[in-house]
């Protein structure tokens, strides 16, 4: 089967015909790019970097209801996350689909979450290859990551000019593609190897870096050092890292009642940078200060995850140094712990 | 402009002192024209301190921010000073966090850096993007230059100065033990014409402008963290039970979020400009900031954050306070 083609033109007539799923792409609030539920093709933002906060909540809400509840009632309302019904998300940047592929592996682990995993299944992803890397902090390629990577995608788009290129990676990609039959066409023959070079070319224009070689086993060995002080010292504590991190999934779960007895139980995101983070109901905290906190980030990051999951838990999106209001540079960390 | 290199001989007879702990101050950042807090604890230190128009942190947040662990028995608990840098707008976080008793006096020690502005480094790095190596930002007479190893660009002060900059009433800092510089002059005041552009709005319109942007906000709290006046050891929002503000995330939990800081913020805030700098989502948080001090000011005749010798607006009651506006 030849590769596709959707030429620009027909960008707004493809997103009118997913628009009868549950749509997701980049669109401006103000001048900020978020990832949000769209209805009208004209919404979509496709000429853009990145995302400032990555699409991850599509598969793990920021807040999620898992059941609703009525006080004295012993019944409850379990959610059906089938509701929702088949998303697309369109357009996001290779190292967040990456992202996702990584959190899967917890979502699937010793307990299967059902709402993540209902809901992955359920998604499609399109993505967009970063012809030019978004961002002068990107380094996904250190992480295994590219500007063209595919892991995560159902389908790769990339901007030929006139046209995207349109690349079905998975059975899932391939049915979209049939769903969007009449606004594909056929690509050049020699597209794909254009790509190919384009993709080498985009790699070469990323401009930070670190090897990992190493990092997981020697994390452990720093638990006691003096380091975690230092790149802490300047930490507010926020969550900032966290919360736009693509591949951070720590949650909280609380109960939200009404005066009218009503309630739900919900999940939300928890950040790690937090003081409430772990705090026990003793008053204990085991991770009193930011030291102990940006420990956590860091190890959870680049040590716990890669020992139980085989991959490290950063994409090199380069958000958390963009964004942080402090400067506080997860390169510059891990260049530090390479030679602590 | 602060001498450097004076900045740093000061910087190492502070930190030598026996009574003082450490000294908080800039260094350059990791890439491109960004500037970071430093935290000196001795005199080999010194050498990394800088003061430019990147150094945009207020580091009187780190004074209240700094977690008060229990001191383990036996051991004494560490009293001997922190001695911060801060620029106008920084040091009337001192003075109010001062009127506030937040601490006392004697616990600080205070270098104070007369200031001509520093950038807003959004619009840097709109003007100059993707620039990875180290660069330098100098103030010269009404141009910022920007230096890198490629080059040097100049660029008109008020393109790529500090919104709050353009309103400053203090560029000489209200408090300090020493002044690193000779005083810089009010160079600009403030008349609150985008407030009351705010103001005219119809109620609609308003509940849309502001709807558009809570719905934004991921409640990171970074600027409740990074606000020099957020230092309550039991912030309201961490409260299970009662549980006044929900964690959960959605435009309606956003405004009450926004709103009650706002007010907790209400003839304390001194307009620093922390809180929408470093807000990820671009919420112009200081357009309420502002409204509430415009309002002290017409109000009370009352700047916060001016006199420690104040007692803090909204814990003070005079029979002739002003009450044709309560409802």
């Amino acid at each position: 089967m030849a590769v596709k083609k959707l030429s620009k033109e027909k960008v707004g007539d493809a997103l009118s015909e997913l628009s009868k799923f549950r749509l997701i792409a980049p669109a401006k609030s103000d001048e900020v790019v978020v990832f949000k539920q769209i209805s009208d093709p004209a919404e979509a933002f496709l000429d853009y970097g990145n995302s400032t906060v990555p699409p991850k909540k599509f598969a793990f809400p920021q807040t999620e209801t898992l059941f609703r509840f009525m006080r004295g009632s012993s019944e409850l309302t379990e959610k059906n996350v089938e509701e929702e019904g088949t998303t697309v998300i369109f357009g996001l940047r290779p190292c967040d689909a990456r992202a996702m592929a990584i959190v899967d592996k917890l979502f699937a682990w010793d307990y299967e979450d059902p709402y993540y995993l209902k809901r992955r299944e359920l998604t499609t992803l399109v993505g967009m290859a970063c012809v030019e890397p978004p961002s002068v902090n990107c380094f996904c390629t250190s992480l295994g990551g590219s500007p063209f990577g595919s892991e995560g995608l159902d389908v790769l788009l990339t901007d030929m000019g006139d046209y995207y290129l349109v690349q079905a990676l998975t059975d899932k990609g391939k049915k979209l593609e049939e769903t969007l039959s009449s606004q594909l066409g056929e690509a050049p023959a020699d597209d794909e190897k254009k790509a190919e070079g384009m993709a080498k070319e985009a790699e070469g224009k990323i401009r930070r870096s670190i090897n990992t070689e190493g990092i997981p086993e020697k994390l452990p060995t720093l638990w006691d050092s003096e380091l975690w002080k230092k790149v802490s010292a300047a930490c507010l504590g926020c969550g900032i890292c966290t919360f736009l991190c693509p591949t951070c999934h720590c949650f909280d779960i609380q109960d939200e009642t009404e005066e009218t007895g009503e309630g739900r139980r919900c999940r939300m995101w928890d950040s790690c940078m937090f003081r409430e983070y772990t705090l026990h109901a003793s008053g204990h905290n085991p991770r009193p200060t930011r030291k102990e906190r940006t420990r956590n980030r860091v190890n959870h990051k680049y040590s716990y995850y890669p020992n139980r999951f085989e991959v490290i838990a950063c994409v090199g999106c380069g958000r958390c140094i963009n964004l942080c209001p402090v400067n506080i540079d997860i390169l510059d960390i891990l260049n530090q712990v390479v030679d602590a | 402009m602060v001498d450097v290199n004076k900045l740093r001989e000061k910087a190492k007879e502070v930190v030598s002192r026996d009574d003082v702990r450490m000294l908080i101050g800039y260094r350059p950042g990791t890439y491109g024209f960004r500037a970071r807090p430093a935290f000196v604890q001795g005199p080999d230190e010194v050498d990394e301190l800088i003061f430019t128009p990147a150094c945009v942190n207020n580091l009187a947040s780190y004074i209240v921010l700094e977690e008060k662990l229990p001191v383990p028995r036996g051991e004494e608990p560490d009293l001997r000073k922190v001695a911060v840098m801060v620029k106008g707008c920084d040091s009337r976080a001192l003075v109010q966090q001062m009127e506030e008793k937040a601490y006392d006096r004697e616990r600080i020690l205070v270098l104070g850096i007369p200031c001509t502005g520093v950038v807003d480094m959004a619009k840097v790095e709109a003007r100059f993007p993707n620039v990875l190596e180290r660069g330098e930002i100098a103030l010269e007479g009404d141009k910022f230059v920007l230096s890198t190893g490629g080059g040097k660009e100049e660029v008109a002060k008020e393109e790529l100065l500090a919104d709050k900059c353009l309103r400053c009433r203090y560029p000489t800092p209200l408090v300090y033990d020493e002044l690193l510089d000779a005083e810089v002059a009010r160079f600009a005041d403030d008349d609150y014409s985008d407030i009351v552009e705010l103001e005219k709005r119809a109620g609609a319109e308003k509940w849309a402008y502001w709807e558009e942007k809570f719905s934004r906000c991921i409640r990171c709290y970074s600027c409740r963290n990074v606000c020099p006046m957020c230092y309550c050891e039991d912030c309201v929002l961490e409260r299970l039970n009662p549980q006044w503000m929900r964690r959960s995330v959605d435009v309606s939990e956003n405004t009450a979020y926004h709103i009650s800081r706002a007010y907790h913020l209400a003839g304390r805030c001194i307009q620093c400009g922390e809180c929408q700098r470093v807000c990820p989502v671009d919420i112009p948080l200081m357009e309420l900031n502002r409204k509430f001090y415009k309002d002290v000011e017409e109000l009370y005749d009352y700047e916060p954050g001016t006199n420690a010798e104040n007692p803090p607006l909204l814990s003070t009651f005079k029979v002739d306070d002003r009450e044709d506006f309560i409802l």
